[in-house]
């Protein structure tokens, strides 16, 4: 009994510590996806990731917009 | 979803023949059935067509609309450009996509998520000279 109880311990120690790795991961090395793409008169384009204060920006009213449509 | 058919508002600004910016906008949405709802927003900011129903107010959608120009603006001024003449925004809930019109105006469409929205996209362009000459603007 206190073996099994030594073991479930264990894994859980251990699948805890799997999901707190992977958290960190994503919060430190995700580029975040791209959500605005502009192109400019020239040609050129800039993109702006979901995660930029900017790109944000875009999406926060263009949520609201898609909401109510146009 | 599209129903290829338009029955929203139109304001006739701009010294447009009656309908025909309706009509322009019917044809866009009969060939590109992703759209779901589309308007036109004048140069100087005012909704002249709404593919709503007199249900949502002209102007908090004018008033979202006009913020996104200024956003899209303002990336181009950053990276020293005079206009950004296309804007696709992705959400969860679908796109949201920008086309600058000549003489200043901006067409704006809705699609869903699994749109194709290069094909959209390319058919606003090709719109655009359609709603030029249904708004009646010299450019």
């Amino acid at each position: 009994m206190k073996r099994l109880f030594r073991g479930l311990l264990l894994v859980g120690a251990l699948a805890g510590a799997v999901v707190m790795v992977k958290s960190y991961l994503q919060r430190t090395d995700s580029p975040g996806e791209e959500a605005v793409r502009i192109v400019f008169d020239d040609g050129s384009t800039r993109s702006l990731a979901s995660n930029t204060v900017e790109g944000q920006e875009f999406t926060d009213i263009a949520h609201k917009v898609l909401e109510i449509g146009v | 979803m599209s129903e290829g058919r338009i029955s929203g508002t139109e304001s006739n600004a701009g010294g447009a023949p009656d309908g025909a910016l309706e009509r322009a906008l019917g044809d866009l949405r009969a060939l590109s059935e992703d759209i779901e709802s589309c308007s036109v927003l004048s140069p100087t900011g005012d909704l002249q067509y709404s593919s709503h129903g007199p249900g949502v107010e002209r102007a908090r959608v004018a008033a979202m609309l006009g913020a996104l120009v200024g956003l899209a603006g303002r990336s181009a001024r950053k990276e020293g450009k005079d206009l950004a003449s296309q804007v696709r925004v992705r959400t969860e809930a679908g796109h949201l996509l920008m086309v600058g019109l000549e003489g200043g105006g901006t067409l704006v469409a809705t699609t869903a998520p699994e749109a194709r929205v290069g094909l959209v996209l390319y058919d606003m362009r090709n719109a655009r000279a359609e709603i030029k000459k249904a708004t009646g603007e010299v450019g």
